[in-house]
C-alpha cells in the first residue's frame, strides 16, 4: 500500500471560517459555564453566544457563532456533545439556516438632508427601526443577519452612531427539521 | 438544583424522613458501596455524625489527595466506583489533582465534598470555596445540590454518570444544611433517573464491523493497538479471541496493559515513547492500524505526521470526540470494545498465521530486547537495576500481583519489565502523570482485591509527594508492599537534562529522609537493597509481612529508561540509548 501523508484530521480539512452552531442544552446554573469553558480550553474565541429559553421547559437553546478551522471544531463539537448538560449540538455552518441578529443603536439625529439619507440607507440594509426620539439622541433598533448589521454600523460611524449594544447572532436551520451531530455509536439516556 | 433537570412535580414523598446525611449514606450503601475514603471537616461532619449507622468502612487519609487517589486506585481494581469525601474549602481543593488523574484515565469515582451552609454561598465564608467551578473541567459531572429532597436523586444520577459509557469523576457538593434537613424522597430506581444529556453507547452489532473485516482480510501486516477501553469495557477474553481467529499481533499502550498475557505468542507489548522497539516498528511497518480503546495520545504516536505513515488506521473507541481528534482516522467506529470485537468475530473466519509479519516480529523483539538494559544485563555485574528489580518482583508473585506504578522512571520500567499477564493489575496515571499517584492508589487497590498482592513501585521523588498515607496504610493494616527506586534523583528529568539539556542537570537531585528510619518511625518493617543478589531475598522478606512494608532499592544513578523517542520525533526516530 502506498505510503500516505497522516495528518491530523483537525488540519486535514483546515478551512478557517465563522460557524454558527446551535447546541440545546439544560436550563441551569453552570450549563454556560461548562460550554464556555470548554471553548477556552480549546482556545476558541467566542464571537457571540446567545442564551435563551425554548418552547421546552427546561431547556434552553444556544447560539454560539465562532471561528475556527472545520476539523478542529468538528472534534470540539463533539466534547460538546458529550456534556451532561448538553443535548444536542448542530453545525449549521454549511446549512441553509436563518440567522438574525438584534442591535440597539444610540444614534444622534441626522444634521441634514444628506445625513439623512445616509441614515435612512443603513437601516433599510438591516431592518432598522427608530423606536425613540426622546432626548437629545434617537434610539433605534437593527434586526438583521450579523453581516448586514455590521455593513449598517459601518456606514453610521460619523454619522451620530453614539454606542451600541448587539445581542449576538441567533439561528436556526432552513427547511428540513435541525438534525443533532449525534449519529450510530450513541443514544441519549 | 441538582444534576439535572428536574421533573414538574417533587417525587411524592414515599419514605420516612432522615436528614440528607443519611440519604447520602443510604445512596452509597445502595450503589454497593463498602468502602469509601475521607478526611473530617466542619461542612462534613453530619455524614461522620451518621456514619456508624451504615456499613462503610471509612479509610481516614492523611490528605484529601490521597483519599482520591486511593478512590481511583479501588476503582480500579475492583471495576467498581470509588468514593471520597472531603470538607469544604481546602479539603476540596486537595481532591482536585486526583480528580483529574481520574478523569484523564477514564476512572469511574464520586467526590463528595461538603460546603458552607446554603445562605453562606457565595460570601467568603470561612473554608468556602467554588468548588464546583474549579472541577468543571476536571470531572465528568459536577454540581452542589441545594436542595434535600434532591439528594437521593443526586447520588444515584451521579453514579449513572460516573460509570455510562466512558467512565470518568464525578462532584457533589453538599451545602451543610442540606445534609442536616430531612427529606422524605426515596431512593430513585433506576428507570426513574433524569439524565437526558447523558450520552450511552448504542449496544449491539456493530454494523462497520463489516468494513473492517474487508479492511483486515486484505491486510498483509495488521497490528492491534489496544488501550484501556478494552479493559473498561470487560473485553479481554473477547480481545483475545479476536487476535487468535485473525492471527493478528496485538501492542498495547500504558494502560492497555493486562489486556493481553505479554507471553502470548500474538502479544507484541507495550507500544509508544519508551515502549518496545519491535512494537514501534511494527507500528511504523504496518499496513492496517486498528486502535481498540485507546486514544492515540502523544505518548503513543509522537510526532503524529510520522505516525504510522504506511498504515489504514482504524479507531473504534466509545467516545465520539475522540475520534479524529489526534490521528488521521481512515475508519472511525463509535462503540463499546467489547461490542466492537464480539461484532469482528460473528464476521471473520480463522486465519492462518501471518508467517512472515510474524518472523518479522521476532527479529526486531530479539534485537530489541538484546539491547535494553535488562537484557545487556547490567545486573550480572553487580549493579543494581530498576529493571532486575521490577523482573524480580515479577517472579516472586507469579506475574499476579496488582502493580501500582508512580509517574517517571519507574513507571515505565514497571510497564516494560514486570510481564502482566492479567487484567486489572497495572494501575497507573496514564494521562495525566501524577507523581504521587502510586502509594495512595495502591492503598485503595489493596483494599479493593484483598485477594492479591498488591505493590507500589514509586521512586523517591513521588514517595514523597504522598508519603504521608504510610500513617493510613498502618492504622488500617493495608497490606501494600512498598518498592521504592531510588535513585536520589528525579530520574525522568534527570534523563531529560542529560540527553535533550546537555547535561545541564539542576533540581534533578533530591534529597530525602533515611527510609528505613522514616518506617521505623511509622513502624513499618522496611529493608535496603544495594546489590542485585539483595533483590529476591528482601522481596521474600517483605512478601510475608502481614501489614503494609517498604524496600528501599539503591538504584545505579545513572541508568536511562531507553528507547526514548523526543519531543517533536516520532517512532521511527528514537535513541536507543547508550547501554547496549
Amino acid at each position: 500500500m502506498a505510503a500516505r501523508q497522516t495528518v491530523p484530521a483537525g488540519e486535514a480539512d483546515a478551512v478557517h471560517r465563522r460557524h454558527v452552531v446551535s447546541a440545546l442544552v439544560v436550563d441551569r446554573p453552570g450549563t454556560l459555564n461548562r460550554v464556555s469553558g470548554l471553548l477556552r480550553a480549546r482556545s476558541f474565541n467566542i464571537e457571540s453566544l446567545t442564551v435563551g429559553s425554548t418552547h421546552e421547559p427546561g431547556r434552553s437553546r444556544m447560539t454560539i457563532a465562532i471561528r475556527g478551522d472545520d476539523g478542529h471544531l468538528r472534534q470540539v463539537l463533539a466534547q460538546l456533545e458529550r456534556l451532561i448538560e448538553v443535548l444536542e449540538v448542530t453545525d449549521l455552518t454549511q446549512r441553509e439556516r436563518i440567522e438574525l441578529e438584534l442591535a440597539l443603536v444610540e444614534l444622534e439625529p441626522p444634521k441634514d438632508p444628506a445625513e439623512q439619507a445616509t441614515v435612512s440607507a443603513a437601516l433599510g440594509w438591516a431592518g432598522g427601526e427608530v423606536i425613540s426620539t426622546d432626548g437629545p439622541a434617537w434610539r433605534v433598533r437593527l434586526v438583521a443577519p450579523p453581516e448586514a448589521i455590521d455593513r449598517a454600523l459601518e456606514a453610521l460611524r460619523g454619522h451620530g452612531l453614539r454606542s451600541l449594544v448587539r445581542a449576538g447572532a441567533v439561528a436556526m436551520a432552513a427547511g428540513t427539521t435541525t438534525t443533532p451531530i449525534t449519529e450510530n455509536g450513541a443514544t441519549r439516556a | 438544583m441538582t444534576a439535572l433537570p428536574r421533573p414538574s412535580s417533587k417525587p411524592t414523598p414515599t419514605v420516612a424522613p432522615r436528614i440528607g446525611a443519611r440519604a447520602v449514606c443510604e445512596a452509597l450503601v445502595r450503589e454497593g458501596v463498602t468502602t469509601i475514603f475521607g478526611y473530617p471537616g466542619g461542612t462534613v461532619l453530619p455524614i461522620y455524625d451518621v456514619l456508624r449507622e451504615f456499613p462503610l468502612r471509612h479509610i481516614l487519609v492523611r490528605h484529601e489527595q490521597g483519599g482520591a487517589h486511593a478512590a481511583d486506585g479501588y476503582s480500579r481494581a475492583t471495576r467498581g466506583v470509588g468514593v471520597a469525601i472531603a470538607t469544604s474549602g481546602p479539603g476540596a481543593i486537595n481532591l482536585v489533582t486526583g480528580l483529574a488523574t481520574a478523569m484523564m484515565d477514564s476512572v469511574p469515582m464520586v467526590a463528595i465534598t461538603g460546603n458552607v451552609p446554603r445562605a453562606l454561598l457565595g460570601k467568603d465564608a470561612f473554608q468556602e470555596t467554588d468548588i464546583v467551578g474549579i472541577a468543571l473541567p476536571v470531572t465528568k459531572y459536577a454540581t452542589v445540590v441545594m436542595d434535600p429532597d434532591e439528594v437521593p436523586y443526586a447520588v444515584a444520577e451521579a453514579f449513572e454518570i460516573a460509570r455510562s459509557g466512558r467512565p470518568g469523576p464525578v462532584l457533589l457538593d453538599f451545602p451543610k444544611d442540606v445534609l442536616q434537613l430531612e427529606t422524605s424522597v426515596p431512593y430513585p430506581e433506576p428507570h426513574q433517573l433524569r439524565l437526558p444529556g447523558l450520552l450511552r453507547p448504542v449496544r449491539g452489532d456493530v454494523p462497520e464491523a463489516d468494513e473492517l473485516a474487508d479492511m483486515i482480510a486484505k491486510a498483509e501486516r495488521p497490528l492491534i493497538l489496544s488501550g484501556h477501553g478494552v479493559q473498561i469495557a470487560g473485553a479481554v477474553d473477547l480481545l483475545l479471541q479476536v487476535a487468535e481467529r485473525t492471527e493478528i499481533p496485538v501492542a498495547h499502550t500504558l494502560l492497555g496493559i493486562g489486556n493481553m498475557d505479554e507471553t502470548h505468542r500474538l502479544s507484541a507489548g507495550y507500544a509508544g515513547m519508551h515502549g518496545w522497539m519491535h512494537v514501534n516498528k511494527m507500528i511504523q511497518q504496518s499496513d492496517l492500524l486498528i486502535g481498540i480503546g485507546c486514544r492515540y495520545d502523544d505518548r503513543i504516536t509522537g510526532k503524529v505526521s510520522t505516525f504510522a505513515p504506511n498504515a489504514r488506521i482504524v479507531h473504534g473507541d466509545v467516545d465520539r470526540s475522540e475520534i479524529g481528534k489526534n490521528v488521521r482516522t481512515d475508519l472511525g467506529i463509535v462503540a463499546d470494545a467489547g461490542d466492537l470485537l464480539a461484532a469482528l468475530l460473528r464476521r471473520l473466519p480463522q486465519s492462518e498465521p501471518r508467517a512472515a509479519w510474524m518472523a518479522q516480529l521476532a527479529a526486531w523483539r530479539e534485537v530489541s530486547e538484546a539491547r535494553s538494559w535488562h537484557g545487556s544485563g547490567a545486573w550480572r555485574e553487580g549493579r543494581l537495576s530498576a529493571d532486575y528489580v521490577i523482573d524480580q518482583i515479577g517472579e516472586a508473585t507469579n506475574h499476579d500481583a496488582t502493580l501500582v506504578s508512580d509517574v517517571g522512571q519507574n513507571q515505565m520500567w514497571a510497564a516494560r519489565y514486570f510481564g502482566f499477564r492479567h487484567p486489572y493489575r497495572h494501575l497507573s496515571s496514564g494521562g495525566l502523570g501524577t507523581m504521587g499517584y502510586s502509594v495512595p492508589a495502591a492503598m485503595g487497590a489493596a483494599l479493593g482485591a484483598p485477594e492479591r498482592e498488591t505493590w507500589a513501585v514509586v521512586g523517591d521523588g513521588g514517595f514523597q509527594m504522598t508519603m504521608q498515607e504510610l500513617a493510613t496504610l498502618v492504622q488500617d493494616q493495608i497490606p501494600v508492599r512498598i518498592a521504592v527506586l531510588n535513585n536520589h534523583r528525579l530520574g525522568m528529568i534527570r534523563q531529560w537534562q542529560e540527553i535533550i539539556y546537555d547535561e545541564n542537570y539542576h533540581s534533578a537531585e533530591l534529597l530525602g529522609p533515611d527510609l528505613l528510619r522514616l518506617c521505623e518511625a511509622y513502624g513499618i518493617p522496611a529493608w535496603r537493597a544495594t546489590r542485585p543478589d539483595e533483590v529476591a531475598k528482601v522481596i521474600a522478606e517483605a512478601r510475608k509481612a502481614p501489614g503494609p512494608a517498604l524496600i528501599d532499592f539503591h538504584l545505579d544513578e545513572a541508568q536511562n529508561v531507553y528507547p526514548m523517542m523526543l519531543p517533536g520525533k516520532g517512532l521511527s526516530d528514537m535513541v536507543e540509548g547508550a547501554s547496549e
